[in-house]
């Protein structure tokens, strides 16, 4: 049983699509754990020096809150395995709705579970990384920003946020081929990415080498796309 | 002339440490006012304290009719009042020369963007840089930093501008430059000005208020040829000896 090239030709349709399904997953995921992550990692510093001056009156134990409930949120998804968030998702909390309240037939279909699921676990990364780079930033910068009497919404977006977002972009490139290569769990729920699709060809031909091959060829090629847009981003922003 | 500043009886501490010991001081619209002292001595806190930069922990501030502690919520019109130069310049590292002095009429006077540019161009000529606005800040040298961080407090039209060690950072060569610009400031906009500097020979040309302070608390004051001439204190004696050996 050599090198067959045909085995691969055959077989790269259904990888293709497989392929597909990974890049749809990973990109609707890095996309809403962006989202996810600035607002929990903005969340964990709220109400700190690191966002401007910190607040007082009613704005404190809310801010107070929202760090909790950030942190919270973060420790959890760092705390588990991103294969027991999926298979939670996907099997026990449908249980748990079925416990609580009393809907019956309700189930999370498993694309929509691993969507869900690379949301939130990549957030909790992204969020450490957002928080990171906003409290790295020169806390001298912000002073000037305030003494020129602008609010702080617009520190955040004027001044922080530019500058933070320059040093998130070696992590966030971390963070998005992780998160890439993390879909390739999501065989445990039965969603059809890429490795799930390289498994089941394999079970019916056994040709385990060229299939393997191809696969890690495909992810590699994903990931090598994912990492060259972040250096074009990160050239394209003035040098500072 | 009326007080645009009033500091009554205020204190400042950081955690146990009391900076600033019962401070008493008004100053007047259209005065230069040269803070002197010590490291330690509680002028940067001080001024930090006119924008509230830092809060004060008791006693009483009012900036052109703004009272602290009570009309907290309003600090930033204080802020749109006072501008701040720093001796770090904290010019905006990724705006350029331009874009630093443009921002604040732009978002904080809320300024249409080319009204904001024209200001901003005018200010950068005024500082001797017309030729510099496209250079990022990382691309000029401190002493061409630190006028663009002048124009850039100046471009929101505050009423005070607060200068906290403006020149302490930079190559003796370029000191001049910088303190020219604040001279021309003082003449030409009659604009009210507090100075921390150690620039002793600023302090007797351009102020007409000379504080001396010490231990968080002002030792002396008066006009600045007089105090530099006659100081009554041991302490201002040694700290005058101090700066003229440099």
């Amino acid at each position: 049983m050599g090198f067959e090239f045909s085995v691969i030709t055959e077989s790269l349709p259904a990888l293709l699509a497989g392929a597909k399904l990974t890049w749809i997953i990973t990109i609707l995921g890095i996309v809403g754990g962006m989202i996810c992550g600035i607002l929990a990692g903005l969340g964990r510093i709220a109400g700190t020096d690191a966002l401007g001056e910190e607040p007082h009156g009613i704005f404190k134990p809310i801010t107070v809150a929202i760090r909790y409930l950030s942190g919270t949120y973060v420790e959890t998804i760092r705390g588990t395995p991103i294969i027991v968030q999926a298979m939670f998702l996907y099997f026990a909390f449908p249980m748990l709705v079925k416990a609580v309240t009393d809907i019956e037939r309700f189930r999370i279909e498993a694309l929509t579970a691993a969507v869900i699921t690379i949301i939130f676990n990549a957030g909790a990364y992204i969020a450490e990384i957002v928080r990171g780079s906003v409290i790295s930033v020169n806390k001298g910068l912000l002073e000037a920003g305030m003494s020129l009497g602008i609010s702080r919404f617009q520190l955040i977006v004027h001044v922080i946020g530019p500058i933070a977002f320059r040093r998130m972009i070696p992590p966030l490139g971390n963070q998005f081929i992780i998160s890439l290569k993390d879909t390739s769990l999501f065989i445990v729920i039965g969603v059809g990415e890429l490795t799930r699709q390289g498994q089941e060809i394999m079970a019916s031909n056994f040709r385990a080498l060229e299939i393997w091959l191809t696969v890690a060829i495909m992810y590699l090629i994903m990931t090598t796309v994912l990492a060259m847009s972040l250096r074009q981003i990160e050239r394209k922003m003035k040098i500072f | 002339m009326s007080n645009i500043i009033e500091l009554k009886n205020v204190c400042k501490s950081f955690g146990e440490t009391e900076v600033l010991h019962n401070i008493d001081l008004s100053i007047q619209e259209g005065e230069v006012v040269v803070v002197i002292g010590p490291s330690g001595s509680g002028k940067s806190t001080l001024i930090r304290c006119i924008n509230c930069l830092e809060l004060i922990s008791s006693g009483e501030l009012i900036v052109d009719t703004v009272r602290i502690p009570e009309e907290r919520g309003r600090t930033r019109q204080i802020r749109l009042e006072v501008g701040m130069v720093f001796q770090q310049f904290n010019l905006f590292p990724h705006m350029t020369a331009l874009e630093n002095v443009a921002f604040g009429p732009c978002k904080a006077r809320k300024m249409n963007k080319s009204k904001a540019t024209d200001i901003a161009r005018n200010l950068l000529s005024k500082v001797g840089l017309a030729e510099f606005e496209n250079k990022l800040p990382g691309q000029l040298s401190g002493g061409q930093q630190q006028r663009v961080a002048i124009a850039r407090a100046l471009a929101v039209s505050p009423k005070v501008l607060l200068f906290d060690e403006p020149t302490s950072a930079l190559d003796p060569e370029m000191i001049g430059e910088v303190l020219d610009v604040m001279k021309n400031i003082a003449k030409d906009h009659g604009m009210t000005m507090v100075v921390v500097t150690h620039e002793m020979g600023f302090a007797a040309q351009v102020g007409d208020r000379l504080i001396f302070m010490d231990d968080g608390r002002i030792v002396e004051e008066g006009k600045p040829s007089e105090v530099m001439k006659n100081p009554q204190s041991e302490r201002l004696k040694d700290f005058l000896g101090h700066v003229k050996h440099h």
